[in-house]
């Protein structure tokens, strides 16, 4: 008896347990949303800073010479095969090889901040196009 | 034999009059035949530059002939070194066009010789500029006005706006890249103001205009010209509205064009855009000259605002970033009968042709205008 | 779930199939992609066995001693490891020799693409007056007619009577052996397409990554997804040679122009005349864009095709990596790609080391 009556309020306990967990894991909130999209906003900022700063090379030509507002850049269309890398890459690669190449400059890991904050920007930029992945 | 060999190899014209081994059969050839042996197409778009003199005519003496360089933005990094990149296009465009034979009556350089207008780099276009075998007309760009609002350029070259006479074709030069006070004095230091006009996408830019003192020069300067004279308007920027965001654009353009109104045939020339773009407003044909720094994409790539590039025109190529030249180049300008032929010599690519088509009044390019002829490369979105 | 793995493996297949084969019956190297082969001139047992017999006879010039073997020597991976090309009585021509290995994968034949075929390749040789020395085609097609052998093989590969020979049918033959001088399957090779990670040592995994970024190789010389022929069929100038034609260039474009609406027949005034050979390209359109421009030849089995460049002025890979590290030879008219890299000297050693893994098996120690 008092075992059985152990197995239900376990089974209870359990039960509440689980229940109140799903109370916590999907729901976020309009305040969440504002917030993280001020942090993801604040992330572009740092990548249109980058990208217009004639110091990410070492030669003073910047991102933006050749593409204002980030245009010709074509985020929606990676991943696709890339010539002037000989295969198919993402986005961040054809990013280093700008540096690398018309910046005369370092290539960033992909994890550098720096990165991160330059995709976002690209991408805000053309917000609104569907992907085209490969396009060329 | 070895003496044989050596003659051979000494002058070219020995090698082949006076080469004993063998009998070379010279045929006196028909330009016709020469075409059709010859690697080169026939076609007018690729016309290599030792045979457009053959192409058009020389037998009307107010034919003539110029070249136009433009947008070269020599960029000062530190001591003596400047971006070799573009070093690099003004250099190859200048040895290019001393390469013309028969040598074009002047060269126009179309304005955006430096990069953030200073005198170094003033000094340093003008030099490279100095090795040019032929006489030059100048044109004033933004990058090279917004530092000492055109002093130093008043100081070593000329005149800001002018006009003048050349064979029965009255051309008028102007600055096309003046802007509001109020936002030219509200800098802190010019150098503030130049990097601020310098950036293309600024959202605290403003926009370009000839301003109501030129517009006045303008109208009293062409009150002696008559209707029938051909007039050809040089100008950094273009002199209509193509895209507000990147100052590809003059906010008094109207009363220009109105100014220019009661002419036959005027031509606007400008740079400024760093691509292939033509149109026609009325009686004006428009037409961009190439940079030989670097290309900039169409407007019509940014799709969070709204357009107007000409649907006259047929674009250029895509560029590849590796090759640095590629969707650069300069232009040579024939002027026949009032109207403008501009062949853009595009480098690492085949070159374009454009025409004014009397019958149906605009130029069009002479390969591509038939949307039925286009190529994948002059897709951009 | 099913149906879908079905469809993965038909396109898998029918892939492997299409990127094996190249004729019916030969068998695609690793890494190659198929052999363009003329609509007018298909593949054929019998007439690639007398396009062989035809490249080695020696009697197809003017003193009996030169083949088109002669300079491209199968044992050195069909070329002679000489800088300039030596003919007839040891009569040196302006070019280095290309190999013939892989040259089917050209858009155009010559260091100028001054003709659009194999075919049309093999012509110019035999009358060029310091390659073979012949006057015409004529004494070749005389031998082959009394040849024991020739007319019968001529007969089996075209179908055709010896008096119906002709020098087309000739260089059909040669053409067809080419297209099966093609080679493959190289260390890079079986790293790239065979997945084998160990096939390339580390500096050449390291070398393969400078290639393609800080080398700026990639793009010229073009590998691509799954083949790499290591070329991009254009033409470029890196300056080599430059300096010879620079100081006298207006005049020399001048007369070149002249000459050629004379009507001067090519061939012979290129390997003539040293500088009308530095114009490059610019002798076959008179663009002056092209002046001094050669094409990209392909890297396959480099290490053992030297030496370098069109006038083969280069010895050794070292050196032609130290060219394009210091920018080329600076000129007017020096190609946008071109510029100071800037590698360190292990970038450099890794290069080095790359382009020696891209010697294919049957060519390797072939020196």
């Amino acid at each position: 008896m008092a075992r059985n009556l152990r197995n239900i309020i376990a089974l209870v306990l359990f039960c509440s347990l689980v229940a109140s967990a799903s109370l916590f894991a999907d729901e976020f909130t309009k305040e969440d949303l504002k917030k993280w999209n001020k942090q993801f906003m604040s992330v572009v900022k740092e990548g249109d800073v980058l990208f217009h700063s004639s110091k990410l090379g070492t030669n003073t030509v910047s991102c933006d010479m050749c593409h204002p507002n980030a245009t010709n850049t074509h985020p929606e269309t990676y991943p696709k095969f890339q010539k002037q890398l000989g295969k198919v890459v993402a986005l961040r690669d054809m990013i280093n090889w700008c540096i690398q190449n018309p910046l005369e400059g370092e290539p960033l890991k992909f994890d550098d901040p720096k990165m991160i904050a330059l995709e976002a920007y690209i991408t805000y930029e053309r917000a609104g196009k569907p992907l085209a992945p490969g396009k060329h | 034999m070895k003496t044989k060999n050596k003659k051979a190899a000494e002058g070219l014209v020995m090698a082949f009059d006076v080469d004993p081994r063998r009998k070379v059969m010279k045929k006196k050839m028909s330009r016709r035949s020469f075409l059709k042996r010859s690697a080169v197409a026939a076609a007018a778009a690729t016309l290599p530059l030792g045979l457009v003199e053959i192409s058009w005519g020389q037998s009307d003496k107010r034919n003539f002939t110029f070249a136009y360089i433009s947008d070269s933005h020599l960029t000062h990094i530190k001591g003596a070194n400047f971006v070799r990149n573009f070093d690099k296009g003004l250099k190859k465009a200048v040895t290019e066009c001393n390469f013309m034979s028969p040598k074009p009556d002047f060269v126009v350089y179309g304005g955006d010789l430096a990069q953030l207008g200073k005198r170094e780099e003033l000094d340093h276009g003008l030099e490279i500029m100095s090795r040019l075998r032929h006489p030059v007309k100048w044109v004033i760009g933004e990058h090279d006005y917004y530092l000492d609002l055109g002093q130093y350029w008043q100081e070593k070259i000329g005149r800001l706006y002018y006009s003048f006479d050349h064979k029965g074709v009255h051309f008028v030069v102007l600055n096309s890249i003046l802007t509001y006070d109020s936002w030219i004095n509200k800098w802190k230091s010019p150098q503030e103001r130049m990097s601020n006009m310098a950036r293309l996408d600024n959202p605290h830019g403003s926009p370009f205009m000839v301003g109501d003192k030129q517009i006045q020069w303008m109208k009293q300067d062409l009150s002696k010209v008559s209707r029938q004279t051909p007039v050809v308007v040089m100008s950094h920027s273009p002199l209509y509205k193509i895209f507000k965001p990147w100052n590809f654009w003059t906010d008094d353009a109207e009363k220009v064009q109105a100014v220019l109104k009661k002419f036959d045939k005027v031509t606007v020339l400008h740079g400024h855009v760093h691509q292939i773009l033509y149109n026609q407003i009325g009686n004006i044909s428009f037409e961009a000259m190439m940079s030989t720094s670097w290309p900039w994409p169409y407007p019509v790539s940014y799709i969070k605002k709204a357009n107007q590039v000409p649907r006259l025109t047929v674009m250029m190529n895509r560029a590849d970033p590796f090759h640095e030249r590629d969707a650069t180049g300069w232009s040579i300008l024939n002027l026949d009968d009032g109207r403008v032929t501009n062949h853009y010599k595009l480098w690492e690519n085949k070159d374009r042709i454009l025409k004014y088509d009397k019958k149906l009044g605009y130029p069009i390019d002479m390969e591509y205008q038939a949307p039925a002829t286009r190529i994948p490369p002059q897709m951009h979105y | 779930m099913k149906g879908f793995g079905m469809i993965v493996a038909t396109v898998a297949v029918s892939l492997c199939f299409s990127t094996c084969l190249g004729w019916a019956g030969q068998v695609l190297p690793l890494g190659l992609p198929p052999v363009p082969v003329p609509g007018d001139n298909p593949q054929g047992p019998e007439k690639i066995a007398l396009g062989k017999k035809l490249f080695m006879d020696e009697r197809f010039s003017a003193d009996g001693t030169i083949s088109c073997s002669t300079c491209h020597i199968q044992k050195k991976a069909f070329t002679d490891g000489l800088p300039i090309a030596k003919g007839i009585k040891g009569l040196e021509g302006t070019r280095n020799s290309p190999t013939v290995v892989n040259a089917a994968y050209y858009k155009e034949q010559f260091w100028d693409g001054r003709v659009a075929s194999l075919e049309e390749q093999a012509k110019g040789p035999f009358v060029n007056p310091v390659e073979h020395g012949l006057k015409d085609f004529k004494p070749i097609i005389e031998i082959i007619k009394k040849d024991p052998d020739y007319p019968s093989m001529f007969r089996k590969a075209f179908g055709i009577e010896p008096q119906g020979i002709t020098i087309d049918h000739v260089v059909k033959a040669i053409a067809s052996f080419e297209r099966t001088v093609i080679s493959g399957d190289s260390p890079f090779d079986r790293y790239m397409y065979g997945r084998q990670k160990s096939a390339m040592s580390e500096a050449a995994i390291r070398g393969l990554q400078v290639f393609r970024t800080k080398g700026r190789c990639q793009d010229c010389h073009r590998i691509e997804q799954t083949s790499a022929t290591f070329t991009d069929n254009k033409y470029h100038n890196l300056g080599v040679g430059f300096s010879l034609v620079e100081p006298e260039l207006f005049d020399i474009v001048e007369k070149v122009k002249k000459a050629k609406k004379a009507g001067i027949e090519l061939d012979g005034s290129i390997l003539g005349s040293k500088k009308v050979s530095e114009l490059g390209r610019f002798v076959v359109t008179l663009d002056l864009e092209d002046i001094g421009r050669f094409k990209t030849p392909t890297l396959r089995n480099v290490a053992v095709t030297g030496p370098y460049m069109h006038d083969g002025s280069i010895e050794t890979l070292e050196e032609v990596i130290d060219l394009y590290d210091q920018g080329g030879e600076d000129n007017p008219m020096l190609d946008s790609g071109i510029r100071p890299l800037r590698l360190t000297d292990q970038e450099k050693a890794d290069l080095v080391e790359f382009l020696k893994a891209l010697t294919s098996p049957e060519y390797e120690n072939k020196k």
